[in-house]
């Protein structure tokens, strides 16, 4: 029997669901479409005759149960099923080096289609995603709240041991080795460089209004909480600084 | 038998259908051949159905009104470059805004101090200033968090603060050009602008977003006529640059990591020159060590990522310095005798550079050095190896290639430790007057026009 869908798949060969699938149709089909109604995916989706040249020069095929073919033949025989499936795990597997968009002979981009399935699975707060990110929090903290995705402090011999005892050569304060740097912007040590304070919140806008905050939430309550304090400390920040000015020009025009 | 019963081989990547040709080494070297022969070649990037150049409609748009182009201008002085489909590209090579990266500017500080000290030996005007963020891609292409929009609406920030940053020396908007330093920001902001080039909904989006932010010019979105990578600007500068070269460097066998995001996402925005790799590879790195003297060798693997991985470096290393020792310095090291590793975008130097250590608990003790192609440049240019170079935030052995060179990197090293005091004091040198790094807010102190 075939479901009353959308999907060009089930069109014509029918449903591919089995027996007891992990979720509803409705709801593998609500995925689906949002994977597929993203301005990209027709971009990165053109046809796939299975060469596999993608996965051949795939780095995380080397090490992980992940193979852009699998992912783009699942998208292009819109597989509900094997799409969720490979939500769950696979699509973490990806190095976005795109050495699969640039050897694919018919101009699929594997490593984009996996962007727009992380994307869809952070929406949908799969748990997956919660545990994948869980470790790389503390680089979102820095990013959404700074607009630096990497700060000084971050690099130390207890966070990236396997780095080995040369992170930095020099045994001198971090603060004095960062001083020493001849670029003035980077005299820092909890950003990558100097961020003006018009800059963060300027960027915190744009995390508001395109729904990134809403993705983050989704993912880690907890950290959103974090951010949204920060947010509206510099916002206040900001406030200050432009009444500050006002009385200043009042001042002069006295 | 089926090695996966017994647990003996860890399968991966290729679904559960796979099983073993066993073929002979020399039947598998036959059956692969014909890879190897093509993976080397330009025409396996240009072999596509559908290729366009995305600045066609950037043109259009304007004509229409729709938006504002910012040009490479005269001013710029710019020069002319050819790209996968022989396309022209225009590098403005003075009046630069420094679009940093957040990964070198965090860990390989180096990295940027060099290509501003190579502006300075040439005599180009440049702005390193506060008011820019990170492109967000690299924490989009690790986690997801983020959109399209997202990174539309801090493409179109950055760039719009490029173009009015002089304002705060008294100058006229357009005045500087963004010089964009990471690989990914670069990959990353050129797909983007295609997007946007293509979709009025994502125009329409952003310039509600813009608008809000006062980032618009004359109501419309600003669209760059250039995606520029300081690669690119080192590429054109190359000859200039070996004008003022002072170590011969013609002992030193380097090899070239392209970068992922620089030459992949996007690959017909990419410079080739038939003179350089005789226009089979990507030109940026290769032509400037060339022009430097230095010997270019090849290996297998150039064309492999490095093993970065965006998430993974941080939370699953276990990839990340598999690939990089196996697939990287081990074969730079074994086929190629290299000396170093030269690259051109962040993620790339930090992966291959920090994960050498590692190697010897497992039993593969490579040692490479690995720099970046403007902190090769500035070295054997006279930079100083630790106030400019910041060689020592590098984990890998670049004093072996610094004696190679002839650099006396103890007698440097202890020149930088002496000048700490001096820095503890107030009283480091920097590359530019610290004044212009601020353009507004907080303390910034409105300068008419600096000198």
């Amino acid at each position: 029997m075939s479901h009353a869908t959308g999907s060009r798949v089930q069109q014509h060969i029918g449903d591919p669901l089995s027996a007891e699938p992990a979720l509803p149709l409705t709801k593998l089909e609500e995925i689906f479409k949002d994977i597929q109604s993203d301005l990209r995916f027709d971009h990165e989706l053109n046809g796939c005759l299975n060469c596999g040249i993608c996965t051949a020069t795939c780095p995380a095929a080397h090490y992980y149960d992940f193979s852009p073919r699998e992912i783009v033949q699942l998208l292009w025989t819109e597989n509900l099923e094997g799409i969720y499936d490979a939500m769950q795990e696979k699509i973490w597997a990806c190095a976005q080096c795109y050495t699969c968009a640039a050897r694919c002979p018919f101009g699929n981009s594997p490593g984009g289609l996996v962007m727009l399935m992380r994307e869809t699975a952070i929406k949908h707060g799969m748990q997956s995603a919660k545990n994948v990110l869980r470790p790389f929090s503390r680089v979102m903290l820095k990013l959404i709240s700074t607009g630096n995705q990497l700060s000084p402090d971050m690099i130390n011999r207890d966070h990236f041991a396997d780095w080995g005892p040369n992170i930095s050569k020099i045994e001198a304060p971090l603060k004095l080795l960062r001083q020493a740097i001849p670029m003035p912007t980077l005299n820092t040590t909890a950003t990558a460089w100097e961020v003006n304070l018009k800059t963060s919140v300027e960027l915190y806008t744009i995390w508001e209004e395109t729904g990134v905050l809403k993705q983050l939430e989704t993912v880690d309550e907890n950290l959103f909480d974090v951010i949204s304090d920060i947010m509206d400390e510099k916002r206040e920040d900001w406030k200050d600084f432009l009444a500050d000015q006002e009385d200043e020009k009042d001042e002069k025009d006295d | 038998m089926d090695k996966r019963v017994t647990g003996s081989e860890r399968f991966t990547g290729h679904g559960p259908e796979w099983r073993d040709s066993n073929l002979s080494s020399e039947d598998a070297r036959i059956a692969t051949s014909w890879v190897e022969q093509k993976i080397d070649k330009r025409s396996m990037l240009t072999n596509k159905d559908r290729v366009e150049d995305v600045r066609d409609i950037m043109w259009q748009l304007e004509k229409d009104g729709e938006i504002v182009v910012h040009r490479v201008a005269d001013e710029h002085e710019p020069m002319m470059v050819k790209t996968l489909y022989g396309w022209d590209k225009k590098i403005p090579t003075k009046r630069l805004w420094h679009h940093k990266s957040c990964g070198q500017c965090g860990n390989i500080p180096g990295y940027p101090a060099s290509l501003l000290w190579l502006m300075n030996r040439l005599d180009v005007e440049y702005l390193d200033e506060t008011d820019q963020t990170s492109c967000t891609a690299w924490n989009y292409h690790g986690s997801g968090i983020g959109n399209i929009e997202s990174l539309a609406a801090v493409f179109l920030r950055n760039f719009h603060q490029a173009y009015v940053a002089a304002r705060a020396q008294g100058l006229p908007d357009a005045y500087y050009y963004p010089l964009v330093h990471c690989g990914t920001s670069f990959g990353n902001y050129k797909e983007v602008r295609s997007y946007l080039l293509h979709s009025a909904k994502l125009r329409e989006r952003v310039t509600q977003i813009l608008g809000k932010l006062g980032r618009l010019v004359d109501g419309k979105l600003l669209i760059p006529e250039e995606v520029v990578h300081y690669s690119e600007w080192l590429h054109v500068m190359r000859t200039r640059i070996a004008a003022i070269q002072e170590i011969d460097c013609g002992n030193i066998r380097a090899t070239i990591h392209p970068a992922c995001h620089v030459y992949k996402m996007v690959p017909e925005d990419a410079i080739y020159d038939d003179n350089i790799n005789d226009g089979n590879r990507l030109a940026n790195s290769t032509g400037i060590m060339q022009a430097l003297g230095a010997q270019v060798i090849d290996y297998s693997t150039w064309y492999d990522c490095c093993g970065f991985g965006f998430r993974h470096i941080i939370s699953e290393r276990e990839f990340t310095r598999s690939f990089a020792i196996d697939r990287k310095i081990k074969v730079a090291v074994e086929e190629a005798r290299a000396d170093v590793m030269i690259g051109h975008d962040t993620g790339c130097i930090t992966t291959l550079d920090k994960n050498q250590w590692i190697g010897k608990a497992a039993g593969k003790p490579v040692e490479l050095p690995i720099l970046a192609d403007c902190q090769f440049a500035a070295l054997v240019c006279g930079a100083h190896p630790y106030k400019i170079v910041q060689s020592h935030w590098h984990a890998s052995p670049t004093e072996t290639l610094m004696e190679k060179l002839g650099i006396d990197w103890q007698a440097k090293k202890a020149e930088f430790v002496a000048y700490l005091d001096q820095v503890k004091a107030g009283k480091q040198e920097n590359l530019y007057d610290p004044r212009r790094m601020r353009t507004s807010g907080p303390g910034f102190i409105p300068i008419a026009k600096l000198p």
